[in-house]
């Protein structure tokens, strides 16, 4: 039986934006409210806005030692290094294959959702309020390139991919694709490059090897370009439900688009046409949505989704095995050490697994 | 000084031995009046009397009660597969059983009823068409390994784990509702309030024990307030027995000091009557008998008993040289009407100083004591004296006392080296060294209840082992402190209100002590997470202000009507007081930054901000409480012996008592709390006593020439026995608590016991130390002296 669709809402007509004044952290604020007289803080309201304009800029996430066992939404090698980003304006990286995480400074509380590097170095975080972060030493510190909080009411962007230390674009919510060319010193607002009529999600953008970059989207939507990302041409997807995901195998125009209920589609055309692969479950068809992935080193390929979900394929995508992890936590993305052990995000933070996806040993 | 003539009596003593028949008639209409009052009482367990309405937090909680309300009155049954899963067609039958049955208990909210079988139970998932949804247990389920396995697979996308499902899938929860008031089923228009002893009850016949022996394979926990009070209401109950059996062993220890079965008889009704007194008046002025106030009879029996032995002591002695039972009785009374009047004043003086203590339970229980002793002046001082100058004392007892009276006592003997010139340094050396030993010990004494689960409870409970299952094996805890969110009408959803709130609960998350947090925001963030197909990447706040009002529309509970309070709701690992303090600070610290003129930040309600509540309250009253009862008792007998060594040598084996409780409180991880603070009062009021009765005859042999150790010995011979039985009387009043079911009981009796004997102890070993120090006895010698004691 199904219940009433509840689609989510595109910002429309709610659009007039008040400044956020309950961020401040003035001195004179806080002794005024300890006295709590009200008739004062009246008259002192006008000056706490200025402060929140001026506190903004400074507001760092807070450090946590729970920042690991938290909400992380991406994952990404920066050399040896594992960088990882999620709720809070969380960015932890470990240099010793998930072990021991440490707690990079990050200007910002902002949901990050997705963490791209270009080079050892050079790595971009993106998030909601439209938020770009650049770090240039490999993810321990981070300042603030990008934000917009009134593009859709502070609408996120969900993937970040670059080619190099200086060419990348940046996806998200309501059709926004952002384009850069200097590193992110300044960030195009290139979204119209897209035929996106209705402002779908673009959920993941991905390169897909010798054929060139690939997005996919809400609803289906698939998008792809041969010319670095100048233009791009609308696919007819094979699918009319949303897809999280999309990655390029080992294999020259090897596709992978993947989605609600287990969907998964390969194609070996760069997109032209697309082949369901049937993931089996114990219990049937796999159900669970997938949400992301990754191209190991070794050629494999390695999707996770909710139900702890972990999908591996080890011929370019034609079939995958597929483990529930017991504790069913949702994954969000995936990452590999040197040694070909599994870092999962999502849920529950970090899980640092065997190269199937099962628990090895206890985390720490 | 037993040579006085009839004639010679006081006012007092005349106007009641010349009119015995009209005391013996008032006291028998007094008391017909006031057991009919007595019978009337009720054991009430009011939840307002329990903490200190005063305090900022309460007041706050209090002020927003009607908003908190639908955080609600639940019960929670865990049906527990012991072997295998939940997923068995046995289990799930039984389950279905429990769930029915349930249904049926008088007080149950049906509506809210939510277990695996319930319609309202649904898993969803989000598809390419939106939200798809079912029951979990859906209506083909026929028990089959197929629909078993369907039934799994809902399960886990019910998003039920940890909360009706636990962790490791070897239980589950039926989710009771429960009204405070409902329809009678016989007649549907009046209202029945909830009875939570017959509910609790209930949930043990019919679930419990019904199904345990219907399944092996079952276990069954109930947790939950209803549950719990019962339980509380059940340990009550039992005090009954202990009243029973103290006294029985009273009345055996009364037959072996007097060996007279008329004066024990006489004692005991006495006491009796003193007891029924003091619950009639307690009904009289609308106090109920609440799981504290229990405490009184007990005190007020023992109370009482220790007064008539001294009575009967005296009237045996007496006895011996006067020629009838009448001048017998009122020599005694004579003698002893004003050293008993002014124990029983200490007594209450020590009582009343409680009532500085902003808690209902602890005023109503020096409101009592103190009636209760007062009514002692009447019943074991004036009524006994009468009694007994009718019934007369046996022949035997009268024998034995002369007897006594001449003969050596060679344990008297024995003791009365306290006295000592080489014996009192030793000892004196030996307390100061016990005093500075408990000093530095009791330092770890804790504020508040150290114990997990409810501390009402012992540890070991059948509740508080229910209640360490459902812990270990769902997401939740059982200490919440609330954090009641205020904004403006209509301002509980929008982001300025939505995202202080969530960095509050990340704040609080990571404050060591703190499991999690929950509020309107958690939901929230589900349902934006919903909306966007589950996607975890938007599972965070939304600016849209649309967006957040659709969000917390399932949020339940989580804010008021007009949308003006959101209840912050913090997961605490336990209630220890450095645990609350910590939370409490880290709010407090949080609503310093955040608190705007729109948006507030208040503490607080849950059982966790009570505890904070009562904690800083005790934690400020503690030493006021003790200085004060001590100046109390020091002026009392500065008053009396008109002597600063004389106080000195009855108030400092206190202090002593005192500190080693203080120690032993600590050694055996009692904290100081609304129960054993109380006992500090009690302790102290109630241990003066034998410094009083031993003092005063030292002082009268002193004053008769006597060197100390020799005055030692004669007071020892005449009141030693009589101060050793008060002490044993006393202790046993308060020692069969030790067993009650109630914790907080069982710790009150533990440490009044120790204090009421160690204080004995204290009197008959470091006073004649001290009084070799400190009293000369060639200056008393021959003295009349000011003493309001000297006859």
């Amino acid at each position: 039986m199904s219940e009433p669709v509840m689609r989510r809402t595109q910002s429309g007509d709610a659009k007039q934006l008040r400044t956020s004044a309950f961020r401040f952290h003035s001195p004179l604020a806080n002794v005024l409210s300890l006295c709590s007289v009200l008739s004062v803080l009246s008259f002192v309201a006008p000056l706490s806005v200025q402060a929140a304009t001026d506190a903004s800029a400074t507001v760092y996430s807070i450090p946590s030692a729970k920042a690991a066992d938290a909400l992380l939404l991406d994952i990404d090698n920066a050399g040896k290094r594992l960088v990882a980003v999620g709720d809070r304006g969380h960015i932890l990286y470990s240099d010793d294959e998930g072990k021991t995480w440490t707690q990079a400074k990050v200007p910002s509380r902002m949901m990050l959702t997705a963490v791209a590097f270009g080079d050892d170095k050079h790595g971009w975080a993106v998030g909601h309020d439209a938020l770009i972060l650049a770090t240039t030493d490999g993810g321990t510190t981070w300042t603030q390139q990008f934000s917009d909080q009134e593009r859709e009411e502070g609408a996120p962007f969900l993937d970040v991919w670059f080619k190099d230390d200086s060419t990348g674009f940046a996806v998200g919510a309501y059709g926004a694709l952002f384009a850069t060319t200097d590193g992110g010193k300044t960030w195009d607002d290139a979204s119209d490059r897209l035929d996106n009529p209705d402002g779908y999600h673009l959920n993941a953008i991905t390169e897909v090897k010798g054929s060139g970059l690939f997005v996919v989207g809400e609803m289906g939507s698939m998008f792809r370009s041969t010319d670095g990302g100048e233009t791009w041409e609308t696919l007819q997807g094979p699918y009319e439900g949303s897809l999280f995901g999309v990655l390029g195998t080992n294999e020259p125009g090897t596709v992978l688009a993947y989605g609600l209920r287990g969907n998964l589609f390969r194609s070996t055309d760069f997109g032209t046409t697309w082949t369901p692969i049937k993931v089996k479950s114990p219990r049937g068809k796999l159900d669970f949505g997938l949400s992301g992935g990754a191209l190991l080193k070794d050629g494999s390929v390695v999707i996770v989704g909710h139900g702890g979900s972990v999908l591996k394929s080890t011929d370019n995508g034609l079939t995958f095995s597929l483990i529930n992890r017991p504790d069913r936590l949702s994954l969000s993305s995936v990452a590999a050490d040197d040694k070909g052990d599994l870092v999962l995000v999502g849920q529950g933070g970090v899980h640092v697994t065997s190269p199937t996806g099962e628990d090895a040993s206890p985390k720490q | 000084m037993s040579n006085h003539h009839q004639d010679k009596g006081s006012f007092l003593e005349r106007l009641i031995f010349n009119n015995r028949p009209t005391v013996i008639l008032i006291c028998l209409l007094v008391s017909i009046f006031l057991f009919y009052q007595a019978l009337q009482v009720r054991p009430s367990t009011s939840f307002e009397k329990m903490i200190p309405l005063q305090h900022p937090f309460i007041q706050k909680m209090l002020e927003h009660r009607n908003d908190l309300a639908n955080l609600g009155n639940t019960v929670r049954i865990s049906v527990e597969a012991k072997d295998g899963d939940i997923f068995s067609k046995e289990y799930m039958e039984t389950l279905r059983q429990v769930n029915d049955e349930v249904f049926y208990i008088p007080g149950v909210d049906r509506s809210g009823l939510k277990s695996l079988w319930s319609p309202s139970v649904r898993w969803t998932e989000v598809t390419e068409e939106g939200f798809a949804g079912g029951e979990v247990i859906p209506q083909t389920y026929d028990g089959s390994p197929d629909s078993l396995d369907e039934l799994r697979n809902n399960v886990l996308k019910s998003g039920q784990i940890g909360r009706l499902v636990a962790n490791n899938f070897k239980s589950s929860i039926v989710d009771v509702p429960l009204l405070e008031s409902y329809p009678d089923p016989q007649d549907q228009g009046t209202l029945l309030k909830l009875d939570y002893r017959q509910f609790s009850h209930e949930l043990e016949e019919k679930i419990r024990d019904k199904y345990e022996a219907q399944n092996p394979n079952v276990e069954i926990h109930i947790v939950g307030f209803a549950k719990k009070v019962g339980d509380l209401i059940d340990g009550l109950v039992m005090v009954v027995a202990f009243f029973a059996i103290a006294f029985l062993i009273t009345l055996v220890l009364l037959m072996w000091f007097t060996r007279c079965l008329r004066s024990t008889v006489a004692v005991l009704f006495t006491t009796l009557v003193a007891v029924i007194w003091q619950l009639g008046l307690m009904h009289t002025v609308g106090f109920g008998l609440d799981p504290y106030s229990m405490l009184v009879p007990f005190l007020i029996f023992a109370i009482g008993i220790s007064h008539g032995v001294q009575k009967i002591n005296g009237i045996a002695l007496q006895s011996s040289e006067a020629d009838n039972s009448l001048t017998a009785a009122r020599l005694t009374f004579r003698q002893l009407f004003l050293p008993g009047a002014i124990a029983i004043l200490a007594d209450a003086v020590g009582f009343i100083t409680l009532l500085i203590i902003d808690i209902g339970v602890i005023r109503e229980l020096a409101i009592g004591a103190s009636i209760g002793v007062g009514v002692i002046v009447f019943t074991n001082l004036i009524l006994l004296p009468v009694a007994i100058s009718y019934v007369g004392i046996s022949k035997k007892a009268i024998e034995r006392s002369k007897k006594d009276a001449v003969r050596e006592h060679p344990f008297w003997r024995l003791l009365s080296n306290f006295a000592h010139p080489v014996v009192a340094p030793i000892s004196v050396v030996i307390a100061l060294a016990a005093f500075g030993g408990g000093l530095w010990y009791g330092h770890g004494l804790k504020i508040g209840d150290l114990d997990q689960g409810a501390p009402e409870l012992r540890p070991d409970s059948r509740y508080n082992q229910d209640n360490a299952f459902i812990i270990n094996n769902y997401s939740t805890s059982s200490d919440v402190l609330v954090v009641m969110v205020k904004s403006k009408a209509e301002g509980c959803s929008i982001y300025e209100t939505m995202q202080p709130i969530d960095e509050l609960m990340w704040t609080m998350s990571n404050t060591e002590g703190v499991q999690s947090a929950i509020s309107l925001v958690t939901v929230s963030k589900q349902m934006i997470k919903g909306m966007n197909e589950g996607n975890l990447k938007w599972e965070t706040l939304s600016r849209n202000k649309d967006v957040l009002n659709n969000s917390i529309a399932r949020a339940d509970g989580l804010f008021n009507n007009d949308c003006s309070l959101a209840p912050v709701l913090v997961f605490l690992n336990d209630h220890k007081a450095e645990t609350l303090d910590r939370a409490v600070n880290a709010v407090k610290a949080f609503a310093k930054d955040h608190d705007t003129e729109n948006l507030q930040f208040l503490l607080a309600a849950g059982n966790a901000g009570i505890e904070a509540a009562t904690n800083e309250v005790i934690k400020e009253t503690e030493l006021t409480i003790l200085i004060l009862v001590y100046i109390c008792v020091a002026t009392m007998c500065m008053i009396t012996f008109r002597s600063v060594a004389a106080t000195l040598c009855i108030v400092l084996p206190l202090i002593l008592t005192s500190v080693l409780g203080n120690a032993l409180m600590t050694f055996l991880g009692i904290g100081v709390k609304v129960a054993t603070l109380p006992v500090i009062a009690l302790g102290v009021g109630i241990g003066v006593d034998y410094g009083i009765y031993i003092y005063s005859r030292l002082e009268s042999f002193l004053r008769a020439g006597m060197p100390l150790q020799e005055a030692y010995y004669q007071t020892l011979k005449s009141t030693g026995k009589a101060v050793l039985f008060t002490g044993l009387c006393l202790a046993i009043g308060v020692c069969t608590w030790i067993f009650s079911a109630i914790k907080f009981q069982a710790d009150m009796g533990l440490m009044l016991t120790f204090m009421l004997l160690w204080n004995m102890f204290g009197a008959l070993w470091l006073l004649p130390a001290l009084a070799r120090f400190l009293i000369k006895p060639e200056k008393l010698a021959g003295k009349k002296g000011g003493s309001l004691l000297a006859h």
